[in-house]
């Protein structure tokens, strides 16, 4: 049994990675002193730096990484955002180095509760994000990712989240991979051109404004060819460790399902067994969890979803002002099922904010929702805030 | 084929993105470092005037050579050889300023010269 | 964590103008002014360090007039850092070097890291970046060209912009008659106070070469952080004839503007101490930026560099090789 943030530690040191760099801020911080301990006792042999903030962090992170090391880092709510300006550089850079993000709701005031406006603020700067629901899946995340973000079809940073408290900070069964698993499954870090003495190089020169669409259409192609990368590597994980994952999206009793909730991180184990529940009681219910934000499975989620009569997006983060005014995943939903002749009438339901529990009451509510919805045949309203 | 197959076959595509390949910019903005000089950046036609040294007055003492922002100025040692290399000099005239020793190093307007460099073909 | 050899560079002293490195690391062809101060800084510290080096550039002008257009003038490696985080990017690129030599997969001689930074990555929006570094005790050199503005964006103030100068965000006008009403932050003594992990910092020029030159390399020899101040006069920036861009710092030095001096194991040594120091206004007359005060300013710049000279002049106690924070 252990907490997320020990399954990520364990990670980080089955992935032997050499430089990590720490700033505390809860709740992600118990990932650096589970690390900063094997540092200690020589369980791992990496550099241990105690970065003077999250904005530094990153930054060493991408130095080292530039120089070749496999390298390691992490935050939670406002130390996400405090970083914000590496991000693009990092991806931009080409530097595959990971953070491991404990969601935090973002200030004001402080709140120690788990929300994933943090990490999702950061959705647009060009790293791989994906969501982990269980102490087990943020370890084999951390290979996983490290194995997609170094293939040299991506050299992409990516960032491992699980929520704060639901699944960093509560035990859970974890089995972790033998030495043998992990050197089969995850090559070491090979750089393409890193910072050195014999081969000189310049990182990052300016480019001229008509340079900067090709970047950016090269960048963009990238993510055109990840979705092949991550299945090869969802795969190849199932061969090797024997645990099998959707490479992009969970489905939970989805195949005749009415009404779907489509959610992600650690409220979907409650939803999971909300699904059981509507089920006993008649109601065809379904779960699609999603495990990647970007790059975003549009057509997987088609294919989940497209056939169910109505779905709540379980929002976990929030979007002030946005097209529906609620979350953030409800916007790239609906997106994504907009080109179905037939598709789904789709709502959101905020919940979860600022740490608080969605509860398995709150799934029969939204359930009655969509059961409304699909009986009347049109959607009521975009957004419905849970207790409010 | 399952109907949700049907489906996400009517989804629209995202295309291909075809970098032209004269556009094709160096993954990660990583490059190979110069040798020697960085060619592509000749700031020759910046200069209105160039230093000229009376080598008969130069003294070797090295100052203009110390002096340069642009490493105009060459030194080799083994033969005791200080040479004005003109491919980047911007006119500055640092160096004939910093010259110690009178009428060893003056200004001679560019258009003095045969070949006196005013424009390149291709400014940037 | 146990000892290892990590095969860290000794550079000699160089003797003459003559026995200097005829090799460049930093090239020609860049599109800094004509007369750039922090070009020839560039191009004194490359040779000086040679090519086991890694540069780390932060925005500033020896990024945006160096690296332009996917073309660069470093014939060692190099790589852009944010203008606020050189230091923490070159923590990283130590860390990564420092980890795989001990893992064996890099030999050689333990690369030269120099963090090149302007005044505002140094010590205004890269200060804590700057200062993590040297607290971390990595071994990297951290050089502050000091060209007194934030230059590359048209001359806007930094914390290093003498008092009395006019910039485009300090200009003179009929309410605050002198541009710059505050004086400047003491830089090398912001490094020596509060970091017990530096044990070499030292001030010097661009008209110095051989001292600058020599500094690079005593730091350069030291197993952790080091730090160089040095004065990269700017003659866009300061307004004056791009030809005496070493003569301004002369200038600095000789009317005690800018004093050069090394602290090493808490130990001050000062050189190009002038025997009688020149009139400040003598600094400022050439330069364009000083060209709107009044007497009473430069009477009042007269007043804080004879306050400096002070300093210079009274011999520093140290006792302990521990540096002591020293208050203003």
């Amino acid at each position: 049994m252990m907490t997320g943030c020990r399954a990520a530690a364990e990670g980080a040191k089955s992935a032997e990675v050499e430089v990590i760099c720490s700033f505390p801020i809860r709740p992600y911080t118990a990932i650096m002193m589970e690390l900063a301990k094997m540092v200690a006792n020589g369980e791992l042999n990496a550099e241990f730096i105690h970065g003077e903030g999250e904005h530094a962090q990153l930054s060493v992170v991408l130095g080292a990484s530039a120089a070749g090391a496999r390298a390691y880092t992490g935050s939670s709510g406002v130390g996400v955002t405090y970083a914000m300006e590496i991000y693009s550089p990092m991806a931009g850079g080409r530097y595959p180095a990971q953070m491991s993000i404990a969601d935090r709701t973002l200030d004001p005031p402080g709140d120690f509760g788990s929300e994933h406006t943090d990490a999702m603020s950061t959705r647009d700067q060009g790293w791989l994000l994906g969501w982990a629901c269980s102490p087990q899946e943020v370890y084999d995340n951390t290979l996983m990712s490290y194995r997609i973000g170094e293939d040299h079809r991506v050299m992409l940073p990516q960032m491992v989240c699980q929520d704060g408290y639901f699944i960093s900070h509560i035990p859970d069964k974890v089995t972790l991979g033998e030495t043998s698993q992990v050197k089969e499954f995850l090559p070491p870090y090979r750089p393409i051109s890193p910072l050195s003495l014999t081969n000189p190089v310049s990182h990052g020169p300016q480019i001229r404004p008509d340079q900067g669409a090709p970047m950016d259409a090269m960048r963009a192609q990238t993510f055109l060819a990840i979705p092949k990368v991550i299945e090869e590597a969802t795969a190849d994980f199932a061969r090797i460790f024997g645990r099998k994952y959707d490479p992009f999206v969970e489905q939970y009793r989805l195949a005749d399902a009415d009404i779907a909730f489509f959610i992600m991180g650690a409220h979907s184990n409650t939803a999971r067994a909300a699904v059981d529940k509507l089920r006993k009681e008649g109601v065809k219910a379904g779960m699609a969890r999603l495990r990647w934000v970007r790059p975003w499975p549009t057509h997987q989620l088609a294919e989940a979803l497209g056939h169910v009569k109505a779905v709540g997006v379980v929002e976990t983060s929030t979007s002030y002002g946005g097209a529906m005014r609620g979350g953030n995943l409800i916007h790239e939903l609906r997106a994504s099922l907009y080109d179905l002749d037939d598709r789904p009438l789709v709502t959101s339901f905020m919940g979860g904010l600022g740490g608080e529990t969605i509860w398995p009451a709150d799934f029969d509510y939204m359930a009655g929702v969509l059961s409304k919805m699909v009986k009347e045949k049109r959607t009521d309203r975009y957004v419905y805030w849970l207790g409010m | 084929m399952s109907k949700e197959d049907n489906m996400a076959k009517a989804l629209p595509g995202y295309g291909t993105i075809d970098v032209p390949k004269d556009r094709v910019v160096p993954f990660g903005a990583v490059t190979p470092a110069p040798v020697g000089t960085q060619k592509l950046f000749q700031t020759s036609n910046w200069r209105v005037v160039r230093p000229v040294k009376d080598e008969e007055k130069c003294t070797r003492c090295l100052q203009c050579y110390l002096a340069c922002p642009d490493a105009c100025w060459v030194y080799k040692e083994e033969d005791d050889t200080l040479e004005w290399v003109g491919d980047f000099c911007k006119g500055c005239q640092v160096c004939i300023a910093q010259c110690t020793v009178d009428g060893a190093l003056v200004a001679a307007p560019e258009l003095d010269f045969e070949g006196g460099v005013v424009r390149l073909e291709k400014p940037f | 964590m146990p000892a290892f050899d990590y095969n860290f560079q000794k550079l000699e002293p160089i003797k003459s103008f003559k026995a200097v490195p005829e090799a460049e690391q930093y090239l020609p062809g860049h599109r800094t002014c004509a007369g750039c101060g922090p070009a020839l800084n560039y191009r004194l510290v490359a040779k000086a360090a040679g090519k086991d080096t890694i540069f780390i550039g932060p925005t500033g002008c020896m990024y945006v007039a160096n690296a332009s257009y996917l073309c660069t003038p470093y014939a060692v490696s190099w790589i852009h850092a944010q203008i606020t985080n050189a230091g923490a990017v070159a923590s990283g690129i130590e860390a990564a070097f420092k980890i795989a030599a001990r893992k064996g997969r890099h030999t050689g001689p333990f690369p030269n890291i120099i963090v090149m930074a302007g005044d505002g990555g140094s010590v205004d929006i890269g200060l804590q970046a700057m200062s993590g570094m040297m607290y971390r005790n990595h071994k990297v050199l951290f050089i502050c060209y000091d060209n007194e503005s934030y230059a590359n964006t048209g001359i806007q103030t930094s914390p290093t912009t003498p008092y009395g100068a006019a910039t485009t965000f300090t200009p003179p006008g009929k309410e605050i008659p002198e541009g710059k009403t505050l004086f400047p932050k003491n830089v090398p003594q912001l490094v020596i106070g509060g970091h017990p992990a530096v044990k070499y910092v030292a001030t010097t020029t661009i008209a110095h070469p051989l001292d600058l030159m020599n500094k690079v390399r005593k730091a350069l020899s030291k197993p952790g952080p080091t730090f160089l101040h040095i004065l990269c006069p700017c003659p866009k920036g300061w307004l004056f004839d791009e030809k005496l861009t070493p003569d301004m710092a002369k200038l600095a030095v000789e009317t005690g503007m800018w004093s050069n001096y090394e602290w090493e194991d808490g130990v001050y040594k000062y050189t190009n101490v002038p025997k009688k120091y020149l009139p400040v206004g003598d600094y400022m007359k050439p330069q364009g930026r000083f060209a709107h005060l009044k007497p009473e300013h430069i009477a009042k710049m007269q007043a804080f560099v004879d306050e400096k000279i002070k300093q210079v002049q009274r011999p520093i106690p140290v006792a302990a090789a521990v540096p002591v924070k020293k208050l203003a």
